[in-house]
């Protein structure tokens, strides 16, 4: 017990960088899901099938890719064509590019909780396409689906320790964890303090999602 | 984008045996995942009956177990397992793992890496599993209860099967989210597709049969490809069965908990 606080305390820098990367990964990703979800979940449901068609790729070629192939890809793959990317913009790129293929299948799903009436009312009152999603549609889906982009963000948090692991070696909580471990050789102890800052993570995430959700939430 | 399509940089895929030895450490990988869902789905299964327990220690007992490897990064348990195991363990592995295992497979630290993604899924499909029961409207258990079924039977007979069919789009996607997992143990130096995509890319002849030195780039996109096929198909088997067991079931679903549950019955009731 006393050398779990010895090991805290030793090596409290490396933990707090750490935890602070991974804090910002998670952010950065975050923000590029969004958008490109957003956007993506716009040509799916835009009138006009190839763009369709166009989101619709999207969806499954990045859900259905390893998010460790992604990060090869991104990051080793295209150094080796030439194209030398840095690890932060590959990282947060990959996470996000990936993660945004759910967010666009959630947005998608709360897009058609808001009803057909609601969409033809917005386009009699005259209301061009882009203004009807604007304006009518997606406030409404973006508070029906915040469940769902709550578990999207304890998802990216999770997912984020892949990127610390993979060849980028960003120093971020697991990958601090592996190092103060490589340094002590105090396993348990190193890893136990990786795992609280994981689920003070989630915790806070699922806190953060569940006021919003008392807040902004629509009930069908 | 010249680069990418250029003929020459795709030339590694028809020389030597590297398509074959990509397609072999696939094959752990599918391996690997097939033994992880059978034992997710059954072990997430005795979890979501022990958190719906009566038995108020045992489901708060079970909750904390459930929370807590589902809020850890797979790839952390992974690791953590990997180095901290007991060394018994992995020796009872490897002297109990049957024969006709491939080689990647013998290793005791295969068993970290099984053990880790079964404790993580199945903590997930608890979670799923549960919400489906849940979802079941109260007089289902209670007419149940009054023909005389005893709680065993209500749960075969009565909940279970209406519970989990609605869950199946939820776990099905879960599925393949562990399908694409298994990538993970390469990060512990099992033998699998992507640490043979490694090899194929590192220039070292002697593994790649004579073979020309494959780009990186492209053998990482072809390894994409063969998970993006394996999964869309996946999803779109799972998606035709669930559209013909809701026809055949009178289509009835209910409250749907679950994002591909709901996507699937906004794009049926289109």
């Amino acid at each position: 017990m006393a050398e779990l606080w010895e090991v805290l305390s030793e090596h409290f820098p490396e933990f707090s960088t750490g935890f602070w990367v991974t804090v910002r990964l998670v952010a950065i990703s975050f923000v590029i899901a969004m958008i490109v979800g957003t956007a993506v979940a716009a040509l799916r449901i835009a009138p006009l099938k190839p763009l369709n068609w166009i989101g619709g790729l999207y969806v499954e070629l990045f859900r259905n890719t390893p998010l460790l192939v992604l990060l090869f890809i991104s990051f080793a793959g295209l150094r080796r064509a030439g194209l030398a990317v840095d690890a932060w913009v590959a990282g947060p790129a990959s996470l996000g590019l990936y993660t945004a293929a759910y967010v666009a299948e959630a947005l998608r799903s709360g897009v058609f909780a808001v009803g057909k009436g609601q969409i033809d009312a917005a386009l009699s009152l005259g209301l061009d396409y882009p203004r009807t999603m604007r304006y009518v549609i997606l406030p409404q889906a973006f508070r029906t689906v915040i469940p769902h982009l709550g578990s999207l963000i304890i998802a990216m948090i999770k997912n984020s320790a892949i990127v610390g692991v993979s060849l980028l070696a960003l120093p971020d909580l697991l990958h601090q964890a592996r190092l103060v471990n490589s340094r002590t050789f105090a396993t348990h102890e190193a890893f136990f303090w990786a795992a609280a800052g994981y689920l003070v993570l989630t915790l806070l995430a699922t806190v953060a999602v569940r006021r919003l959700e008392a807040r902004y939430a629509i009930h069908r | 984008m010249g680069y990418l399509f250029d003929p020459q940089n795709w030339e590694w895929l028809t020389t030597g045996n590297n398509l074959r030895f990509l397609l072999e450490g696939f094959l752990v990988n599918l391996q690997i995942a097939a033994i992880a869902i059978v034992f997710s789905l059954i072990f997430g299964l005795l979890l979501a009956l022990a958190r719906l327990a009566r038995l108020r220690p045992l489901s708060i007992a079970t909750g904390v177990w459930i929370d807590i490897w589902r809020n850890l990064p797979l790839i952390f348990i992974i690791l953590y397992l990997a180095l901290a195991l007991p060394a018994p363990w992995k020796d009872f592995y490897e002297s109990n793992v049957p024969g006709f295992f491939p080689e990647a497979l013998q290793s005791g630290r295969v068993f970290a890496g099984i053990l880790a993604l079964v404790l993580y899924n199945s903590a997930v499909i608890a979670e799923i599993m549960r919400a489906g029961i849940l979802s079941l409207d109260r007089g289902q258990r209670e007419a149940a209860a009054s023909l005389g079924l005893t709680y065993p039977q209500q749960l075969r007979y009565v909940i279970l099967p209406q519970g989990l069919r609605r869950m199946v789009p939820a776990t099905v996607s879960q599925l393949i989210t562990l399908n694409k997992d298994t990538t993970l143990v390469s990060i512990i130096a099992i033998q699998e597709v992507m640490r043979h995509g490694r090899i194929l890319t590192s220039g070292f002849e002697v593994f790649t049969g004579g073979g020309v030195e494959a780009p990186l780039l492209q053998v990482f996109i072809f390894i994409g490809a063969l998970f993006v096929v394996t999964n869309y198909t996946l999803s779109r088997l799972s998606r035709r069965l669930e559209i013909r067991e809701r026809k055949r079931t009178g289509g009835t679903a209910g409250p749907v908990i679950g994002l591909e549950d709901q996507t699937a019955l906004a794009v049926e009731t289109r």
